[in-house]
């Protein structure tokens, strides 16, 4: 069984060029990256205040006065959306005594620390010192709060701790060209969960990188995706996987029936699998013909999309710690970050986004929910990911394993790698 | 014990998979000539080599079981090719699923329709057969409440209920007609190699009722399904004889 694929001459506007496979070897990638607080130390100097980092959903400040307040390792940042339109970003840290001005997210007109309510406009000037004249030595000459770059992007803001950074299209080069087709920006939030997971971050980032681990712990998906005869594609920070949905894999027996996950995406898309005639590995060509003529109907504009996109994943991660699972009508972005002082521990933070349908109504806004591994489900898959992490966190600490031993399956991990050690330099 | 079954002429609906397939091959191996239908042509042409490889002839056309025309002239092309009919079996079914409302009209179709019309278009033939024998392959999930109340499981009942009453309408004419109930089959390609994969509760669940801890191969019902086709069986008329590993509880007076 082949998997027919979008070729050269067909309809695309996402490039679906295979990148030629870097030879990268096949050295054992040391453990130390993910159990060391030296090398956890190093990368907080050397990359995680020098790339671009993903701060939150243009929508959570979509109106003047809107902000959020999003962390990165022992950092705050608090994103706000300015009077004429713009974004702005600051270290969300008062310059008095050096409280956390501001919690969650909301909308204000000045943002006041609440020990002793200084006050701050929204682009970050002092508003208001109480008693500015008990200070013999005046305001604090940096005239408010330390300002961060920021930029917008297909929908998200993304802010960037290094002054000297350079910009954000050049960072996300070339995956602008890639995820542009998506739209993004019209997607709406449905989800948004923080979790606090007993594992590095790249153990997490890892997790993700290959569908070598689908055959491991995801049995159920042989029956919904192809997870061996995937594409896999490596550009210069970034890298991404195509994996074949609505299909089975090639480690499976094509049934009769049709697999409940794809009878789920064909209803999802208005077919009816009872009219289907065709056999389990026709299901995802018919699909993609069938949204292509039914899409506009359904008020979903696949314009921009090519014929893969309308069913499959293109599986993008954004270097260092975003894993975008797109799709046609959604997106499952996950953002993996850094705790604090702790390599041994991550937030995991779970934003899922929608098109709307014709005539949908918008759903309320999703509340940022935070809780720890196990005390919620996040639906089956992420769960069976979640569940087997601390696993292997633990197990990277024991003296009888000294690294990561990857095979080709695993090349986006390998790819990772070499891009974090351009940054970090040294282990 | 010789079955009697070499130089028959035998058609089998769905015999490219599962235990469509596994019937008719072992027809084959019997002697008979075998005919198969079923949707994939690259499934027809493997198991006619199969059929063919027992040194009798085959068989076979792809086509839709929803779709009555073709059953019909399947059945027909068959009983031409052969120069007649001796053995029916009418196995084709659209497999289990959800219970949606289109799910009853597919299996509708495919599950009890097929076998209606290919029965009345061998008709002709099989009266003229001096060993005439439809064998209808039902389900056990007709008699035992299973998994979830759904269109398939009412459907393979329904073929029971007809199956039996045909017997007694066809036995004048010296046609035997019975009914076979297999329980859990387990094959490459069936759907429960899928549910044990894909809704691994669901399998268990199913597992903990069966008391030979294990589900049935294609072969093990095929071999019934040809007992009871054969001459052997000539004294076994209307009968539904339930082949499932003791999974069913209920005792049958």
């Amino acid at each position: 069984m082949t998997i027919q694929r979008v070729s050269e001459g067909d309809f695309t506007k996402t490039p679906i060029d295979k990148t030629p496979d870097p030879g990268l070897g096949t050295e054992m990638i040391p453990k130390e990256r993910y159990t060391s607080r030296e090398f956890m130390q190093k990368e907080w100097e050397r990359l995680w205040t020098k790339v671009w980092n993903w701060g939150c959903a243009s929508e959570d400040v979509a109106e003047p006065g809107d902000y959020i307040v999003t962390s990165l390792g022992k950092e705050e940042i608090l994103i706000t959306r300015q009077h004429d339109g713009k974004v702005k970003a600051f270290y969300n840290v008062c310059q008095h005594r050096g409280n956390r001005l501001m919690m969650g997210q909301g909308n204000a007109e000045t943002f006041r620390c609440n020990y002793h309510h200084w006050e701050y406009r929204l682009n970050g000037e002092f508003e208001n010192i109480p008693d500015a004249d008990s200070f013999p030595q005046g305001a604090p000459p940096c005239g408010g709060l330390t300002e961060v770059r920021v930029e917008e992007w297909n929908g998200f803001v993304f802010f960037n701790l290094n002054p000297e950074a350079e910009p954000l299209l050049e960072f996300l080069a070339p995956l602008d060209t890639h995820l542009g087709p998506y739209h993004f920006d019209r997607m709406v939030k449905v989800t948004d969960w923080t979790v606090e997971w007993e594992c590095n971050w790249k153990t997490s980032v890892d997790a993700f990188n290959e569908s070598y681990h689908v055959q491991g712990i995801h049995p159920e998906l042989l029956y919904f995706i192809e997870d061996k005869h995937i594409q896999i594609d490596t550009y210069e920070r970034h890298n991404r996987y195509l994996i074949p949905f609505s299909t089975i894999s090639h480690r499976v027996n094509e049934t009769t029936e049709i697999p409940h996950l794809i009878k789920h995406a064909m209803k999802e898309a208005g077919m009816d699998p009872a009219d289907f005639d065709g056999r389990v590995s026709e299901v995802r060509r018919a699909l993609q013909l069938y949204k292509r003529k039914h899409g506009a109907e359904m008020g979903i504009d696949y314009s921009d999309l090519n014929d893969d996109q309308l069913t499959d994943d293109y599986h993008y991660m954004i270097f260092p710690n975003i894993t975008m699972n797109t799709h046609a009508e959604d997106l499952m972005l996950f953002r993996q970050r850094p705790h604090e002082s702790d390599p041994d521990k991550m937030y995991f933070d779970v934003q899922m986004f929608r098109l709307l349908k014709k005539d949908e109504p918008r759903p309320k806004k999703p509340k940022n929910e935070r809780f720890k591994h196990g005390e919620r489900s996040m639906g089956l898959v992420i769960d069976q990911d979640a569940a087997n992490l601390p696993g292997v966190q633990r197990g990277m600490h024991s003296a009888a394993f000294e690294g990561l031993w990857l095979g080709d399956q695993e090349l986006r991990i390998r790819h990772f790698h070499k891009v974090l050690m351009d940054y970090v330099g040294e282990d | 014990m010789e079955l009697g079954l070499s130089g028959m002429k035998a058609a089998v609906t769905g015999g490219s998979r599962g235990i469509g397939k596994s019937i008719a091959t072992h027809l084959a191996a019997e002697g008979c000539d075998v005919s198969i239908c079923a949707r994939g042509p690259e499934a027809i042409a493997e198991t006619r080599a199969e059929i063919e490889s027992h040194g009798v002839a085959s068989f076979g056309t792809a086509l839709q079981g929803r779709d009555g025309e073709a059953v019909r002239r399947w059945t027909q092309d068959t009983c031409a090719e052969f120069g007649g009919l001796d053995v029916l079996v009418c196995s084709l079914s659209a497999g289990g699923g959800t219970n949606d409302e289109r799910y009853w009209y597919r299996s509708f179709e495919i599950d009890l329709m097929s076998a209606a019309r290919a029965v009345e278009e061998a008709y002709p033939y099989l009266k003229k057969s001096k060993n005439a024998s439809i064998l209808v392959v039902s389900s056990m999930a007709a008699a035992e409440t299973f998994v979830a109340p759904m269109a398939y499981n009412a459907m393979k009942a329904s073929l029971v209920t007809w199956s039996e009453q045909l017997a007694q309408q066809y036995a004048p004419k010296g046609i035997r007609v019975n009914c076979l109930e297999p329980g859990p089959t387990m094959f490459p390609g069936s759907n429960w190699e899928m549910i044990k994969v894909a809704r691994s509760r669901t399998y268990a669940g199913v597992m903990r009722q069966q008391p030979t801890r294990r589900m049935g191969t294609a072969e093990e019902i095929a071999r019934a399904a040809v007992f009871l086709s054969s001459p052997a069986a000539r004294w076994v008329v209307g009968a539904t004889l339930r082949a499932d590993g003791g999974y069913t509880k209920g005792v049958q007076f």
